[in-house]
């Protein structure tokens, strides 16, 4: 079965391009798998399905949704919040009355109005200032066919925004783990954060809860590794809390094999974050194969992680008592680390294992581009077999039959 | 305890799993329970055909027969476990095969058409609701069991059962090397004529039928095996239990069997088994040196090991009397006191 693949592939720096670089090879061995340059608008000739990745950054994805609005297909759907792509497809290319449209579709009169206030610089952009309550997910959901979706919060979000598709839940991928050497960048335990360091990734928190962990553990180091985001000022942060000159280790940017060696160096890692904009997190997955403890926040595809994996973190106004209660547990306990470590470990090889992971994509990319006709042709045998005997579309029995195919999954 | 036995019929076949599920009814009946199979029509082609015949076994209502209430139920092979009932129990024989292990192989049924490789998902989606209502469930192999959990993520208690009475019994260990199987390219009866082809001391008899036949006597025919290859056809229960009393050993080596009652049936006859490595469920009561030979899938080896048994009868003899020890742990009281436990 060919599969036309539309995706940013390395070496652009996105999660998602990292994650179709591991997914590739393994669903190459299930599917006829073509992958689409950049920019291509239509799927070639003898395609049985388009599968199209779409997440929230503009410059990477605007592309791949303008093809999928000319030929629907299956979507990925790694992020729930799409304002800022939608944003950046119709404000950013000029068209003002595109962003009036799709907010009015979406949100009625209010959106519009909301809208016109954004355009005419009355607020504040929306996609930076409110964009969880204002999604904006059915510019691409109207155009999908079929939905995969990492987590089940955003199969429902999916679901309570009027998507009514199929919908497939498939976990993202581990990565293998082999040949890694760790980077220790302390002698005393190594508290790691990796990714953009801003206010969402709940820095802020972080630092204050490290600060109050080192007071009772001074040898207690945060290491923070990943780009900064502009206007977040970190500095001054670490200047007030006393961790310019000590308790701190940072990186800016790595390249792949860097991050894994630091992450493999490090006693616990923490990825919190507050509005989720309904995404998964590679470096959880990558945490969890290391056998890394997690400290995440209780939002999202984070709340579904089992607790024996990670501590997870309420984002109210003792987040930050809790964070550093959290924080000071594993700090002190080697046994809970180690417990944790190994139900991440085993998580990853279960759940995340990557020829699952592509087995249940082939069974997704299969189900959608035959499913409609599987699914006529036994309605069709059925119905044929119960109107001989005189069993009409209204009857009773006719609902019961209805009833019992869609027990079983084949009903439409 | 009023229990309804479930298999889907293969009209005009008979093989391990009729056996097994008339055998189950019987003793069932046996332990004071009142017992009866109920059996639908099972036909896998074309298309989606496969879906439809399924969705039969929904439709039932076995809640209740002519106002007696039905307690349990004991599905046992696809796609007779998506019946509903409140106490549906699976006692697993195979999935329908053609949807996983055996697809893209000669004996697959999907091509690459997108309808084709929807309907086998589909199939899949069947197992998956199906065999996750059921009460409890059971698997008649480690191999059936461990197909199911890579397949659907559910997990299975391993319960055997017992072979079909015969009047087992042992009357040494003759010239030749029995095989009872159904005649079909997955039994790979070809391999123990190739086998006899390379070792010229090695008789062999051949109970069963089925449509590989005419391939295999032209194989015995090419390779000159004269009068040492024996095509018994299907034989008789007397018959069979007296092939099985005079042999020197039993040969069984389909390729990744769910289980296979004939190494039992051959164990109770005190004879030793040779099977190959990749047979699947056998490989869980034939030990190597212990109950019998397991020798990779090639006509040399399994020649090479069945004239070992030949020149070593003593062995030949302690193999079968191990498996013997083997087999008669395996019974009936056992099975369904777990089953309706």
């Amino acid at each position: 079965m060919r599969v036309a693949y539309f995706s940013p592939m390395p070496p652009e720096r996105s999660g998602i391009a990292d994650y179709s670089a591991l997914l590739l090879p393994a669903l190459g061995e299930r599917l006829d798998v073509a992958v689409m340059r950049r920019g291509r608008k239509k799927a070639p000739r003898g395609t049985d399905v388009s599968l199209y990745h779409v997440g929230n950054n503009p410059d990477a994805h605007a592309w791949i949704v303008d093809a999928l609005r000319r030929d629907p297909g299956v979507v990925v759907l790694h992020d729930f919040v799409l304002h800022h792509l939608v944003a950046g497809m119709t404000v950013g290319r000029r068209d003002g009355h595109g962003y009036l449209d799709a907010m009015e579709r979406e949100y009625g009169v209010v959106g519009r109005l909301l809208a016109h206030g954004v355009l005419d610089k009355r607020i504040p952009p929306l996609w930076e200032s409110r964009p969880a309550d204002f999604p904006l997910a059915s510019f691409v959901l109207e155009h999908a066919t079929g939905l995969i979706v990492h987590s089940r919060t955003v199969s429902e979000l999916a679901r309570a925004s009027g998507f009514t598709g199929p919908v497939w839940v498939v976990p993202h991928p581990a990565w293998p783990v082999h040949g890694i050497t760790p980077a220790r960048v302390s002698a005393g335990p190594v508290i790691g954060c990796f990714g953009v360091v801003n206010a969402s990734k709940r820095i802020p928190q972080l630092l204050t809860a490290t600060a109050k962990v080192r007071d009772a553990h001074p040898d207690v180091t945060l290491l923070l590794v990943g780009t900064t985001s502009p206007g977040f000022d970190l500095e001054r942060r670490l200047q007030r809390l006393g961790l310019a000159e000590e308790g701190l280790v940072r990186e800016g940017w790595t390249d792949e094999a860097r991050l894994w060696s630091l992450m493999a160096g490090a006693d616990i890692a923490v990825n919190l974050r507050h509005p989720t904009m309904g995404e998964t997190s590679g470096s959880v997955i990558r945490a969890l194969s290391l056998g890394k403890p997690l400290v995440v926040s209780d939002v999202g595809w984070f709340s579904e992680l089992p607790d024996e994996v990670a501590l997870k973190i309420p984002t109210g106004d003792d987040e930050v008592d809790v964070l550093s209660a959290a924080l000071e547990l594993l700090v002190t306990r080697a046994d809970v680390r180690e417990a944790m470590g190994a139900a991440g470990v085993e998580l990853a090889r279960r759940e995340h294992d990557l020829g699952r992971v592509a087995e249940l994509y082939a069974a997704a990319l299969e189900e959608s581009a035959g499913g409609a006709a599987v699914a006529d042709a036994v309605l069709r045998d059925v119905s044929e077999a119960a109107a001989e005997v005189g069993i009409s579309g209204d009857a009773a029995e006719a609902r019961q039959i209805a009833r019992r195919l869609a027990e079983v999954e084949l009903g439409t | 305890m009023n229990v309804a036995v479930l298999r889907p019929q293969v009209p005009f076949a008979r093989g391990g799993a009729e056996i097994f599920t008339d055998r189950l009814v019987d003793e069932l009946r046996a332990r004071g329970h009142d017992a009866d199979l109920v059996s639908v029509p099972f036909k896998w082609y074309p298309g989606a055909r496969v879906l439809t015949q399924a969705f039969l076994w929904r439709m039932l209502d076995l809640d209740e027969a002519d106002g007696r209430r039905i307690d349990v139920v004991v599905a046992t092979k696809f796609p007779s476990y998506l019946v509903r009932h409140s106490d549906k129990r699976v006692w697993l024989v195979h999935q329908f095969r053609q949807a996983y292990d055996l697809d893209g192989t000669e004996l697959g049924q999907f091509g690459d058409s997108a309808e084709d490789r929807a309907i086998r998902r589909k199939v899949q989606a069947l197992d998956r609701v199906a065999l996750g209502e059921a009460t409890r469930l059971f698997a008649i192999s480690q191999n059936v069991a461990g197909r199911l959990e890579s397949s659907t993520g559910l997990e299975a208690e391993v319960l055997p059962h017992p072979p079909q009475a015969l009047d087992f019994h042992c009357e040494g260990y003759g010239d030749f090397v029995l095989s009872v199987n159904r005649l079909d390219r997955a039994k790979r009866i070809d391999l123990l004529l190739e086998a006899a082809a390379l070792d010229t001391g090695l008789h062999v008899v051949i109970a069963g039928d089925g449509p590989d036949r005419e391939r295999l006597e032209q194989i015995a025919h090419d390779r000159g095996l004269n009068g040492r290859a024996r095509f018994a056809g299907r034989v008789s229960e007397e018959e069979l239990a007296d092939l099985y009393a005079r042999c020197l050993a039993v040969y069984y080596a389909p390729l990744d069997e769910d289980y296979g009652m004939v190494p039992l049936e051959a164990f109770l006859s005190e004879k030793p088994v040779l099977t190959t490595t990749d047979a699947g469920g056998p490989l869980e009561v034939v030990t190597d040196g212990a109950t019998g030979l397991v020798v990779s899938p090639d006509a040399s080896e399994l020649a090479r090991a069945a004239g070992w048994l030949r020149e070593h009868r003593e062995d030949a003899a302690s193999f079968g009397r191990a498996g013997h020890r083997v087999a008669v742990e395996i019974t009936w009281d056992k099975a369904i006191g777990r089953l309706l436990a």
